[in-house]
């Protein structure tokens, strides 16, 4: 079969022409692509820079519970020692040498227990330094602080002995864990805390459970009342985890946090 | 003099041009080596024109002599462009190797007469796997590159269209050259290699800019 010129150029042009469009399309394509990447990486770099904004106001949180700490503690405990020095040393009558020598031992014992409550003080005062004990040693120090009031029988449930330091989320769970056991104080009328702590296929497993009044979730929510509740959700969401609120009025509260780790 | 002045000849300069004000003070050697590659190009096109028109002698030997700068110069810019990705020696090595080959087999069997078509060929698919591979490291990169300016983005780009854009006419090449067709088919054949120049030379220049402008701004900010 002949084929003519015309036919033959017409068949060349006709693959030439889609052999170019074909490159067209695809450098379009590459550069639709880039351009979706380049609004990834911005929403990438906003998400980043809410992380380290939400990190922030957790350590600033933290720093701020630990004031509140330390100036109940300043009031309630050093402040009573203190004064019950002050009152010892008073009441001494240097005539009566065998009671004024009972009385300075006393005063004695007293001065060193405010110093060893301002010694423990101060290591509370650095919100950093009780992080860099570990997500662990941090809880156990605000048990510690929390048992000493004798307003709760805390029950601490854990086999971890340590976990691995991860700096940002464990400020973020530290002040999840501070959160929650301050609105029990706050709002539950609680008398018994039990805390869990897990670690089960890379997920650390936190629940905190009290005896208290309970409430409404829903209802709080719908409210907009439960402002430290929304906090709580965003800060678990935000490190990628998940949060379970376990309530009903008369009931106590369950909170389950379950967080990759 | 006038014989020397084609639509291919005049894009070529122009990017030789191009070229020479923006690279000549690049870092990168590789761009630099462009300028070079360029020279070549316009004094074989130029060579070739003399050949063919003044000696009347056939100038494909000097189009196979090129064909081999041709695979070195624009193999070793992909090697160069990979190399801020993944590094490909191996490949390169393993490409050239069975280039040379192809090229002294079919260059043996055509006893030197003929211009190595299947070579061509090959080489147009390979540089086409290139720069696809190329807009796969890009995209597969997690770091953002404005493409607008990018200056390899637009040289593997001239580069793609050109040697996707020569595949119809590398396939018909052995047509085109049988004699029934020859005047007309040449005709089509110049035209579309025209126009491929045009877009391959355009984009080169339009690359040699972006790098020129790049290497301003990083002065000036340093």
């Amino acid at each position: 079969m002949q084929i003519s010129s015309k036919e033959v150029f017409f068949l060349i042009s006709l693959i030439t022409i889609i052999f170019l469009i074909a490159p067209l399309v695809l450098i379009a394509y590459v550069s639709l692509y880039n351009r979706r990447k380049k609004k990834h990486n911005e929403e990438t770099e906003s998400l980043k820079k809410a992380f380290e904004n939400e990190l922030l106001r957790s350590q600033m949180e933290v720093q701020e519970q630990t004031l509140k700490t330390v100036a109940s503690d300043l009031h309630d405990n050093i402040g009573q020692l203190l004064g019950l020095t002050i009152i010892t040393l008073s009441s001494i009558n240097i005539n009566d040498p065998a009671k004024a020598k009972e009385k300075i031992a006393a005063a004695e014992d007293l001065a060193k227990r405010s110093v060893k409550e301002l010694r423990a003080l101060f290591k509370l005062l650095d919100g950093e330094e009780l992080i860099s004990r570990g997500l662990i040693g941090a809880m156990a120090f605000e048990l510690d602080w929390l048992e000493k009031s004798q307003l709760f029988k805390i029950h601490y449930h854990s086999t971890l002995k340590t976990l691995p330091a991860k700096a940002g989320k464990e400020t973020i769970i530290f002040r999840l864990f501070q959160e929650t056991l301050h609105n029990i104080i706050r709002h539950a009328k609680a008398l018994e805390i039990i805390i869990n702590l897990e670690f089960i296929n890379d997920l650390l497993i936190l629940s905190i459970a009290d005896d208290g009044i309970g409430f409404n979730f829903t209802e709080i929510k719908k409210l907009h009342k439960g402002m430290g509740l929304q906090n709580i959700q965003k800060r678990v969401a935000m490190i990628g985890g998940t949060v379970f609120f376990d309530t009903a009025p008369g009931t106590g509260t369950k909170i389950t946090i379950t967080i990759p780790y | 003099m006038t014989l020397y002045f084609t639509v291919n000849t005049v894009i070529e300069f122009f990017c030789l041009l191009i070229a020479c004000l923006c690279l000549y003070k690049d870092r990168d050697p590789i761009w630099r080596l462009c300028i070079l590659y360029l020279l070549f190009t316009c004094a074989t096109e130029v060579s070739a024109i003399h050949i063919r028109k003044v000696l009347n002698q056939s100038n494909l030997p000097l189009y196979n002599v090129f064909l081999l700068i041709e695979c070195g110069f624009i193999s070793s810019f992909f090697h160069y462009l990979y190399k801020k990705y993944v590094n490909k020696t191996k490949w390169l090595m393993i490409w050239l190797s069975i280039f040379i080959f192809l090229f002294f087999a079919e260059l043996m069997s055509n006893h030197f007469l003929n211009f190595t078509f299947k070579t061509a060929s090959v080489l147009s698919l390979v540089f086409v796997l290139a720069s696809l591979y190329f807009y796969y490291l890009i995209l597969k990169d997690e770091k953002f590159e404005r493409l607008h300016n990018y200056a390899p983005f637009w040289w593997v780009n001239g580069t793609l269209i050109f040697y996707f854009g020569s595949t119809s006419t590398n396939i018909f090449f052995d047509y085109l050259i049988q004699d029934k067709i020859s005047n007309f088919a040449h005709s089509i054949r110049y035209i579309i290699f025209n126009i491929l120049n045009v877009l391959l030379y355009c984009c080169w220049s339009y690359a040699f800019l972006c790098k020129y402008l790049q290497r301003k701004s990083s002065s000036s900010l340093a």
